[in-house]
């Protein structure tokens, strides 16, 4: 297994630089992650720290996220860019201008791509009601992406693959994980907690990974730059949404690892994960993350983690050589 | 301007000529270097390197007779040669003339060291070098990298096989 560099705060405490370490520290003592095996801290509760403790971690390149007590997202500590190319920037603003729609194009069909191959070990085993989904997935949106003209035509096509994944959880979830449509701000159901939950580390973790390439964070593709948000992330990791996000939440909810009446809050309306809940699904994502296999084309292993910055390193070969953007592929497996 | 580094990447690579020169400079993944690298950007007390800088050129050490270069390995001492004779023709510019010494500094191995001259000749050599760099740098795309057991190694290896 790769190394895992990203640790989580789970508890109410403080951040503090201590000599050249991290230490955390509570009513239970004190803890220290050496600076050097840390990239990414994650704050699920109420921590304390001060501009002394964020220079520090800002010198290490360490990318620090924030949620509140709820489990929603807060932002991002982000350090100052250490790997900038104004000529970079300039190209990928052109590729913007001109190539929008070819890669916009190529994320939705990776989306697609991918869905299918997870769907497709639930209709291997005997999950037979999948095949018109996975069907139009595989012939019917290559053709409508074919024709499609327009940006607009391109994110109603990215709507029906997921609001059609949606609706096919059916067939294969539990019956209280079953959703009757997505929710998001806030989530009103357990299924839509945790898929909430999980798209937003993954959207977090393409943040740190393109943190370390020469990539501007706004100029996306897919999802308008006009958001002002890291828009770039949230292209870079939509490919992988099936790959890690939901084959997570599958395995999780499937062998009954989480459950709607012990993992989530009561007094919410089972809407929200409870903590015993987000540890366990915080493991699981995590390991999947650093899941290790062979890739294809660079001969070597590679964890799902070091893919999201692959996928930079191709769309900066897109930008930079003209070469066509292929996202992530699960079946591929490059 | 032509640095060091850049004629010192020409003769070992010319696609990472290319993205370096063109500031496409990526992460190193090695642990070793990251750890390295983190621990000497937070220990304040640790000294700055001395390093003489004339112009972008960054020299290791001078000496009354000699320019020193100091290299970790000898894996690419044609490399490591053209780097030498750009700083002496530097240094010649600001009318210091200096015979250059290259010393590598290997593990468990005694420093070896290597003298360069600066002749009428490799001068000549030299600024059709500068030339020929200048013309692979501001074209638009990189030349296509070919496989070498030296790729292994290098940070650019996911980039340039991807």
């Amino acid at each position: 297994m790769a190394k895992n560099h990203t640790r989580y705060i789970f508890s109410m405490g403080e951040l503090k630089r201590k000599d050249n370490s991290i230490a955390f520290s509570n009513e239970k003592g004190n803890f220290y992650l050496p600076i050097e095996e840390t990239r990414e801290l994650y704050c699920l509760n109420e921590v304390s720290f001060n501009t002394k403790f964020l220079d520090f971690i800002a010198r290490a390149g360490i990318t620090m996220h924030i949620f509140n007590y709820h489990g929603n997202y807060s932002g991002s500590f982000y350090p100052k860019e250490y790997l900038i190319s104004g000529d970079l920037t300039i190209k990928q603003s052109l590729s913007f201008v001109n190539e929008r729609l070819v890669i916009a194009k190529s994320i939705v069909s990776a989306i697609a791509q991918n869905i299918h191959e997870v769907l497709y070990h639930y209709y291997r085993h005997d999950k037979k009601e999948l095949k018109p989904y996975i069907d139009w997935l595989k012939n019917d949106v290559p053709s409508l992406l074919h024709v499609t003209m327009k940006v607009e035509q391109i994110l109603f096509v990215e709507g029906q693959i997921w609001s059609r994944f949606y609706d096919s959880f059916k067939y294969f979830l539990p019956e209280d994980f079953v959703m009757n449509k997505r929710v998001k701000r806030p989530p009103d159901n357990p299924i839509n907690a945790l898929i909430s939950f999980g798209n937003t580390l993954l959207y977090t973790k393409t943040i740190a990974s393109i943190y370390h390439t020469h990539l501007n964070q706004s100029i996306s593709f897919l999802h308008s730059p006009r958001e002002g948000r890291f828009s770039l992330s949230l292209d870079l990791s939509e490919a992988f949404k099936p790959v890690i996000v939901f084959k997570t939440i599958f395995d999780l909810v499937g062998r009954k690892k989480l459950q709607v009446l012990k993992h989530f809050d009561k007094s919410l309306n089972y809407a929200l994960l409870n903590e015993e809940g987000k540890k366990i699904f915080i493991d699981a994502f995590e390991e999947r993350m650093n899941e290790t296999f062979l890739h294809v084309k660079l001969k070597r292993k590679v964890s799902y983690k070091h893919c999201l910055k692959l996928d930079g390193y191709k769309l900066i070969k897109t930008i930079v050589e003209g070469r066509e953007f292929t996202p992530f592929l699960l079946k591929e497996k490059m | 301007m032509i640095t060091g580094t850049l004629i010192n990447y020409y003769f070992h690579c010319r696609t990472q000529c290319w993205l370096h020169a063109n500031r496409i400079n990526l992460e190193d993944n090695s642990e070793d270097v990251r750890i390295g690298k983190v621990l000497h950007e937070i220990s304040e007390e640790k000294a700055q390197k001395a390093e003489v800088k004339i112009d972008n050129v960054k020299i290791d050490k001078i000496t009354k007779e000699y320019l020193v270069e100091l290299k970790k390995s000898d894996s690419d001492p044609e490399a490591v040669k053209w780097q030498v004779l750009l700083y002496l023709y530097k240094l010649r510019g600001k009318g210091i003339e200096r015979k250059g010494k290259v010393e590598y500094h290997e593990k468990n191995h005694n420093t070896k060291s290597e003298i360069i001259e600066l002749d009428d000749a490799n001068e000549k050599a030299l600024l059709s070098v500068l030339e020929a760099i200048t013309t692979l740098i501001t074209s638009p795309t990189p030349p296509a990298p070919k496989f070498e057991n030296k790729c292994k190694k290098c940070a650019y290896f996911d980039y340039c096989f991807i």
